[in-house]
């Protein structure tokens, strides 16, 4: 279990917060939404939430800190995090190392930063792979790939280093039609599979089929936090700048012309 | 080495990039050598320059050992694999970081220039004109080079943030999965030419070359 206890961060040379009193738990097999305006904080509280804020990028953290598996993180070393809670980010060409020459490298790279065996980073590289089903890209070189198909191979290097958690920073933001539908197909086999996961995201229509939970930030602050199918309906979230998924949107459509909302499985 | 070039089957680019890089030099190497070393055997005169057959032999000698430098430099461009070589330097001990700057620098020159085409194509698009004269290429170069530098720190940032997610800087031992194919006739050749380098520094010093 993941757990943010009433966080706050600054980042360094900056007299505001970034996030205020965030209180999170993301327990083992949950998938969590998390939605927002762009500058809300979900980027931010991504990073607290996978060690890299203040680990890497500098800044102030306050309040109870994050725990994980009810083990306080503060203080610990970044690559101990790397097995307990793995990050992606918006635009998969830049996830890449840029220093291998093949899908399988690429996905080894962080068994082997972890110093394991030739036989076990070979293992893991097959069932991460395997996981997200892209066993068949494993020879090509990765910046040949579409968006959708880097954005795979991305979350199969994080799912090699066996993390308990990942935290998803917009995985869809950047790519097309056909690669969201090849990413959204690949987290519901991870979800399927038990893997906890933090999903922020503006496209909700991906959170509505995922999550079991959504929160919504606002300027910092966590100003809903419920089960996906109440908060992505929320009337407020589009004040907040967040549209709601088609199911509600149609739903609303259907209310106003007099017909049962139900019919949109609302 | 032409030989080697030949075997490895990149003898012609090697020629064209060894003559290509090294003939801004190799032009004032000869100038300046014909022209203002001293002699007695003068061949012609321009102006007030004597053109001495010292000078001209000299600039020769001085060709030779350019062109044997860009070739070597050339042969091994053109023969090896950047992120192989680096690799290998790691199995060999060299610091991973060491060698992750190095492929990480080798290999961002393409996705830069792509990525310099790419602004310089938008920036076009919105009517900046970096095709006209001199004047006009050094104001369109501000607006294409400031969000080449900006993008590309955002990107090493963003970069180095996936890296430590996977778990780059633990320190400690890597079982490389893959290792370079080294024959021992090729370890072999490798001490030969140890060997010679050591047998021509000698002679070279004492003297005898």
């Amino acid at each position: 279990m993941l757990k943010l206890d009433g966080v706050s961060y600054r980042y360094a040379g900056y007299a505001t917060l970034v996030l205020h009193d965030i209180h999170l738990t993301l327990a083992d097999g949950e998938i969590v939404g998390l939605v927002g305006a762009n500058e809300s904080g979900k980027s931010t509280l991504c990073l607290v939430a996978c060690g890299l804020a203040p680990g890497s990028i500098r800044g102030e953290l306050s309040g109870g800190g994050l725990s994980i598996d009810g083990e306080p993180m503060a203080g610990k070393p970044l690559h101990e995090f790397s097995t307990r809670v793995g990050i992606g980010f918006q635009n998969p060409a830049t996830q890449l190392s840029g220093v291998t020459g093949s899908v399988f490298e690429e996905v080894a790279l962080g068994p082997m930063n972890l110093g394991l065996r030739q036989r076990e980073t070979v293992e893991r590289t097959n069932e991460a792979l395997a996981r997200l089903g892209i066993e068949g890209l494993a020879e090509r070189e990765p910046r040949r790939l579409s968006g959708g198909q880097s954005q795979l191979v991305v979350i199969a290097s994080l799912l090699a280093m066996r993390p308990s958690h990942l935290v998803l920073d917009e995985p869809t933001a950047q790519l097309d039609p056909e690669g969201t539908r090849l990413v959204g197909e690949a987290l519901r086999g991870l979800a399927a599979s038990g893997t906890a996961m933090l999903i922020a995201e503006h496209k909700t229509d991906l959170l509505d089929d995922l999550c079991s939970r959504v929160i919504a930030l606002d300027a910092g602050r966590i100003v809903a936090d419920g089960p996906a199918a109440t908060v992505l309906a929320d009337p407020k979230l589009v004040g907040l700048g967040v549209d709601p998924p088609a199911r509600v949107r149609l739903a609303r459509a259907l209310a106003e012309r007099g017909l049962d909302p139900a019919m949109a499985g609302a | 080495m032409l030989v080697l070039a030949r075997g490895a089957g990149v003898l012609e680019r090697l020629l064209r990039a060894s003559i290509l890089l090294s003939l801004p030099i190799a032009i004032s190497v000869v100038l300046v050598s014909v022209f203002t070393r001293a002699g007695t055997t003068v061949l012609f005169t321009i102006g007030p320059f004597d053109a001495t057959l010292e000078g001209v032999e000299f600039a020769a000698q001085t060709l030779v050992r350019l062109f044997a430098i860009s070739t070597s430099i050339g042969l091994f461009i053109l023969t090896t694999e950047p992120r192989a070589f680096v690799f290998d330097l790691e199995r060999r001990g060299v610091s991973p970081r060491i060698a992750f700057i190095a492929v990480a620098t080798i290999e961002a020159v393409p996705t830069l220039v792509e990525r310099a085409a790419i602004i310089g194509e938008s920036q076009r698009a919105r009517g900046l004109d970096t095709e006209g004269g001199v004047r006009a290429r050094l104001r369109g170069l501000l607006p294409l080079v400031g969000p080449v530098i900006i993008t590309s720190l955002t990107d090493v940032e963003e970069r180095s943030l996936a890296l430590e997610s996977r778990a780059f800087s633990r320190p400690g031992t890597r079982y490389l999965l893959w290792a370079m194919p080294d024959r021992s006739w090729e370890r072999g050749l490798r001490w030969l030419l140890l060997a010679a380098l050591v047998a021509a520094a000698l002679a070279r010093i004492t003297g005898r070359l």
